[in-house]
């Protein structure tokens, strides 16, 4: 028989999820911006800002604590009823 | 080779029978779930199988756009779950992995006599076609009845040779002691098939049998959990941690403070989520005091910072082990270091706590003299300063402190996070004849690092040199907190170390206390 291991890996850990079906168009979406607080990250997001309005869609930002550390619930469930749509300015 | 290719052969028309198998999730595996979002493809496999491996590795990239067209596509291994999934990972298998062990029930229920076999089920649950082999052609036109079938357009594998290749014996059909045999790593090589699992960090390691990982507990639980180790969130149980043990070569003895690192660096107030992440070089350096320092053998003197110490380098390692592998932290996967450093492999230093002029560290941080203590803290690699010259302590000091005016960047000051100084025996001699004490040369390190702010605003700065006047004096730590002293090293050699910081991640310094194994 095989030799009998102890695994390191906790095999409950779930594989990545397959990325949302992306929208044609942006026109009369709620997109959320998310700034995590890396460094000049703000200003990439209103250049997105800007387009997207422009593109026709309503926008809302929101900022994590900090960048380094997982975004709160209380903001995830900001972002998953703010809009149909998340833009993250993700690092300098 | 397709046996039966026609998308009608063995069992089409038939209703798919349900799936005895376990998957990576918590939820079962089931028919109804693979077809919730239009159809599904399953893709019978064993790991000892050549003709399984080019299977997977022609048909995981597709995964992914198949599952956004609505065909969830699962590799069925005939092995356990974590050799499954490791071996799913190393060919690039992006669908879902489920395993079933002997006496295979799946590929009973599904009459297989060759892996691989691929089994498309359509949305109403009924077998549509089986391809058995490696059949590009027939795979193909798999691949369009499912298309049709959705209203997509499926990519199918590559025209790439072999485009039809003989499977193996579906472990179920064939005898069970040979199956068995099939399934045993003995004969095998015992640490490659260490590296097959991915159970390792570049190095070998040592197997973590069952007998092992019961010694190194020691009669603890192995079920108590230590918390979740990010990013990927693992449960530390104690029987993961001491596999981890096992796997960096420590000795049972030393495993109290590997418990004890793994539950500092789970504080969240280290941010391991953060350091394991980064693209920053930083490890997780383990500093270790107190009595258990001599009780298991670890090294404070010659080399003090590098090889030749099982305890030092193992007790390191297990805990770097316990990121990768349990929290998922792998380079090039979920670490996303830009470049690491070598103590990212292991990182464990003892104090000299009997030769230096000081309180040690875990006193300093609350704890009694007599209390072993494991304190950890987010560090850069050492950078080494020469002094063989000084005759002052305060030019000591001075060359000491300025060492450390580059660490994290050229500019960038002041820094908040700590910069970790380990003083060689000489130079903490020096400091002892003086009579400083160790908030004396802090104290003088801080206030002698800082520069006016006009000298410090090229290339990348820190908003505080930026709002400065161009003659205001800028600090290279915003506190003298900031600068942490040890003393180790070997007693002759005038060459002690700074270890720059882990920025921007809010960590602090962990402290835990090692539990003796007489709890």
């Amino acid at each position: 028989m095989a030799a009998d291991y102890v695994s390191p890996f906790d095999e409950r850990v779930r594989a990545a999820e397959p990325l949302a079906p992306r929208p044609a168009s942006v026109a009369g979406s709620r997109v959320v911006l998310l700034d995590i607080r890396k460094n000049r990250g703000a200003e990439f997001l209103d250049r997105v800002e800007t387009l997207l309005t422009s593109a026709g869609a309503a926008t809302t930002r929101v900022t994590k604590e900090i960048f380094s550390k997982p975004a709160a619930l209380s903001l995830i469930d900001e972002i998953a009823s703010g809009g149909g749509l998340v833009v993250e300015a993700l690092a300098d | 080779m397709a046996l039966r290719a026609d998308g009608t052969g063995g069992r089409g028309g038939s209703p798919a029978p349900e799936l005895s198998v376990h998957g990576t999730g918590l939820a079962p595996v089931t028919i109804a779930g693979l077809t919730a979002g239009g159809c599904a493809l399953l893709v019978f496999v064993s790991e000892h199988c050549p003709t399984s491996a080019l299977a997977l590795r022609r048909l995981g990239p597709l995964c992914q756009a198949w599952a956004r067209a609505g065909l969830t596509a699962v590799a069925i291994f005939e092995d356990p779950l974590d050799l499954a999934i490791r071996t799913a990972r190393r060919l690039g298998w992006t669908g879902q992995v489920a395993a079933q062990e002997a006496p295979y029930p799946a590929s009973r229920d599904y009459g297989l006599a060759t892996v691989p076999t691929a089994v498309l089920v359509g949305r109403d649950g009924v077998v549509a076609g089986t391809v058995s082999g490696w059949d590009r052609r027939a795979l193909a036109a798999l691949l369009r009845a499912a298309g049709e079938g959705l209203g997509a357009d499926l990519a199918a594998p590559p025209e790439a040779e072999p485009l039809t290749k003989p499977g193996c014996s579906s472990k179920a059909a064939i005898d069970p002691e040979l199956a068995a045999a099939m399934s045993a790593s003995e004969g095998a090589d015992e640490l490659e098939e260490m590296f097959e699992r991915g159970w390792t960090d570049g190095l070998p390691v040592v197997p973590p049998t069952m007998e092992r990982v019961e010694a190194m507990l020691g009669g603890w639980d192995g079920d108590e959990s230590l918390g979740l180790v990010p990013p990927a969130m693992g449960e530390a149980t104690l029987a993961r941690v001491a596999a981890c043990a096992v796997l960096a070569g420590c000795r049972p003895d030393y495993f109290p403070v590997v418990a004890a690192a793994a539950r500092a660096v789970l504080d969240p107030a280290f941010n391991l989520h953060g350091q394991a992440v980064t693209t920053q070089p930083a490890g997780q350096l383990v500093v270790v005091n107190g009595p258990v320092r001599e009780a298991i053998g670890l090294n404070t003197g010659m080399g003090a910072l590098g090889p030749g110490f099982r305890a030092n380098l193992t007790i390191g390692r297990a805990l770097r082990l316990l990121v990768c592998l349990t929290g998922g932290a792998m380079p090039g996967a979920m670490d996303r270091s830009t470049l690491g450093h070598m103590g990212k492999l292991s990182f464990c230093v003892a104090e000299d706590e009997e030769g230096s002029p000081w309180e040690p560290l875990h006193v300093e941080r609350g704890f009694a003299a007599g209390q072993s203590v494991v304190t950890v803290i987010g560090s850069d690699a050492p950078l080494s300063i020469s002094d063989h010259r000084s005759r002052t302590p305060e030019d000591l000091a001075y060359i000491l402190a300025w060492a450390a005016a580059s660490a994290w960047s050229t500019n960038w000051w002041p820094l908040a996070e700590p910069s970790v100084y380990v003083i060689c025996p000489e130079h903490a001699q020096m400091f002892r004849d003086a009579g400083w004490t160790k908030q004396r040369l802090r104290q003088f390190m801080f206030e002698a690092v800082r520069r006016p702010a006009r000298l410090l605003r090229r290339g990348e700065t820190t908003p505080v040199v930026h709002m400065a006047g161009p003659d205001a004096l800028v600090r290279k730590w915003a506190s003298a907190d900031a600068i942490v002293l040890l003393v180790a090293g070997g007693e002759a050699g005038r060459y002690s170390a700074v270890l720059g910081p882990c920025t921007g991640m809010g960590s602090q310094i962990v402290s835990r206390e090692v539990e003796s194994r007489g709890r």
